[in-house]
């Protein structure tokens, strides 16, 4: 399940009204979220939620879902 | 060695060059097939000689003869640079293109593959299980020129290599002469219109030899990559070059440096990275997108050169990251600019060891008239950045309509003379002749020439390059043709300038007759859709109405002056997102 919040940072970024991102949604699927628009959306990611990534761990995403647990597990959820 | 000194008598085709690489430098590290989360592959050129012999004996029992053109189809795996040098070894031609990725749709996959196969001729596809179900219906197609699928990574390479055999493919690879075909390289473009450079071995050779010694390799150098190696900057640039010197080259994945650029610093580090070849954009991502808490640690003081080409060399991408880098050890004097192509195989001029790179600020609208003026107090100034000085054995003259050379200063096409040059565009005749004639090749480039140096200003054709990737407007909008709600044939792609990445993004204007705000997001989503079909992510989309768009004398769309119109005006009937 991805959060309204996180949902809307993505969006945000990608410059899209609306699009149904789902926890198994692959950037490729997405408009917009090519390789240069990836490294915006995690800059945007982090600083909504305030947090920072690590690249390891952002080599391992593979998914959405993966974003949205990466996130939680950072804000202690 | 203290001097570049590469001396092309003593093997004269790359087989023979790397034999005796492995004889001379046998533990010394050829390959360090970098992995993000693991230790990376260590190939010397021994192992990799010896392993590639075992991969040549698979080729040839697959009926591979010399002159098949073999694409390779793979994604970052260590297997791939021994599968590289056996096809070589049967004086077959290595041909690497990109591996598919999600977004593209695979019907335009395979239309990709199908176009490169009736211009290229590929002979067979050497590739990975996973992309067989994609390729197979291709080669069972009436009249495809592909022979066979091959699947190289599941080989078995353990036993040694029968020593009649192994002679006997020994004996193809003594036969080959310089002036044979080595490699095929596609020059550019995205999936209809790639052309395909076939370079001789005596092509590469010579190029190792002259831009080695521009750029002043020495035996202490290791150069650290995540160029993909379907492009040239990668190919030749970052693969060809060191292995045929007999330095170190690390490649790392280019699929992990996207979502990681930093490992590109820490291999820098780890391995005391010496060159790298970088796009603009690279630049920017450096000095603005990295946390500086993953910097911690970073040792930038073993690079003597960060070479930026592929895409316009931007003064405040440079100055950015030198600003960021000097404190991790970073000598601003290691920015140079080259200029190339693949046709004279990589590079026509490069900057000079050891001094800042040269920028000239011009007065943009004399630029615009077609002369290099210095800027005047009042003037809009646009900063030029050099793309150097000629490397030996290579003519570039600046030409205007009439393909005439013209003065120092002024603003014309560039066309190259290289003793690297390709041949001419393989099956394709007549585009060879629209570019090359009496020996020169007419890049389509625009720049000028000021104080011996290259200034390369922009493109006569309307290729936009994205991130280092050319990208060809005609391909954008034939997909977006089919888009409901477009007035067929009215639509326009552009390069729209993105400062804060220091590259184009793709803009694509669309008439349409759709009115209401809804029916225009959704117009504009499919447009989107249509872009991703062919892996090209459109930026920004322009809807106007019926008519808007100024025809060029030809009765077609113009991009120039529709983007100048767009760019400049400030239209209430332009809706744009």
């Amino acid at each position: 399940m991805i959060s309204q919040e996180l949902k809307t940072v993505i969006l945000k970024q990608l410059n899209l009204d609306d699009f149904d991102l789902q926890g198994e949604t692959i950037a490729p699927q997405v408009p917009g979220w090519d390789s240069l628009n990836h490294i915006n959306i995690i800059l945007a990611v982090e600083q909504k939620f305030g947090i920072k990534f690590k690249s390891r761990e952002l080599l391992q995403l593979k998914c959405v879902g993966d974003l949205q647990k990466l996130v939680d597990s950072k804000l202690g959820k | 060695m203290s001097e570049f000194n590469f001396d092309i008598e003593e093997a004269n085709t790359l087989w023979k060059r790397w034999s005796l690489n492995a004889k001379k430098y046998t533990n010394r590290e050829a390959i360090i097939h970098w992995v993000a989360d693991g230790e990376p592959h260590r190939w010397t050129f021994g192992d990799l000689l010896n392993s590639a012999k075992k991969y040549s004996v698979h080729i040839k029992e697959a009926g591979i003869e010399p002159g098949n053109v073999c694409a390779i189809v793979m994604r970052h795996n260590p297997n791939f640079y021994p599968i590289y040098l056996g096809i070589s070894r049967t004086a077959a031609l290595p041909a690497c293109l990109a591996y598919p990725n999600p977004r593209l749709h695979p019907d335009k996959f395979r239309q990709g593959i199908e176009g490169m196969s009736q211009r290229s001729g590929l002979d067979y596809i050497l590739t990975e299980r996973e992309l067989e179900p994609l390729i197979r219906p291709l080669i069972e197609k009436p009249g495809s020129t592909i022979k066979d699928i091959l699947f190289p990574l599941e080989w078995e390479t353990q036993s040694e290599v029968d020593p009649k055999v192994d002679e006997k493919i020994e004996a193809i690879a003594e036969s080959v002469k310089d002036t044979d075909p080595f490699l095929l390289q596609h020059s550019s473009g995205t999936t209809g219109l790639q052309k395909p450079v076939v370079l001789s071995h005596a092509a590469v050779l010579n190029h190792v030899k002259y831009y080695g010694k521009s750029i002043g390799f020495k035996e202490t150098d290791k150069v650290v990559s995540w160029l993909p190696l379907y492009h040239d900057m990668g190919l030749i640039g970052a693969y060809h070059i060191p292995l045929a010197c007999g330095i170190p080259s690390v490649q790392i994945d280019p699929f992990q440096w996207v979502l990681a650029p930093v490992i590109q610093l820490e291999a820098i580090t780890k391995e005391k990275g010496t060159l790298l070849w970088l796009p603009n954009f690279a630049y920017n991502i450096y000095a603005e997108k990295i946390d500086a808490e993953e910097l911690e640690g970073v040792d930038l003081s073993s690079v003597r050169r960060v070479i930026n080409a592929s895409e316009p060399i931007r003064h405040d991408s440079h100055q950015k990251f030198a600003d960021r880098f000097v404190k991790f050890g970073f000598n601003p004097l290691a920015l140079t600019g080259m200029y190339g192509m693949a046709e004279t195989t990589l590079a026509c001029c490069q900057t000079e060891d050891g001094k800042p790179i040269s920028e000239v600020a011009a007065d943009r609208n004399e630029l615009s008239n077609g002369k290099f003026k210095f800027a005047e107090a009042d003037a809009v100034v646009r900063i030029c950045v050099s793309s150097g000085v000629l490397i030996d054995e290579c003519k570039m003259k600046i030409v205007g309509e009439n393909r005439n050379e013209i003065a120092d200063g002024l603003v014309g096409e560039v066309a190259v003379h290289s003793i690297s040059m390709f041949d001419g565009y393989r099956n394709y005749p007549e585009k060879t002749a629209e570019v090359f004639a009496g020996g020169w090749f007419y890049t389509g480039d625009y720049g000028f020439k000021h104080n011996n140096e290259f200034y390369i200003i922009g493109r006569k054709k309307d290729i936009i390059i994205v991130a280092g990737k050319n990208i060809y407007p005609e391909d954008i909008e034939n997909v977006v043709n089919h888009v409901e709600g477009i007035v067929p044939g009215r639509v326009i792609a552009f390069g729209e300038d993105d400062e804060a990445m220091g590259t184009e993004q793709v803009a694509v204007v669309a008439e349409t007759k759709t009115e209401s705000e809804e029916e225009k997001k959704n117009t504009r989503m499919a447009i989107l859709r249509a872009g991703m079909s062919i892996d090209v992510n459109i930026h920004k989309v322009y809807l106007v109405p019926s008519r808007w768009l100024i025809k060029s004398s030809a009765g077609k769309p113009s991009r120039k002056a529709n983007k100048e119109r767009l760019i400049s005006g400030n239209d209430p009937q332009v809706w744009s997102k």
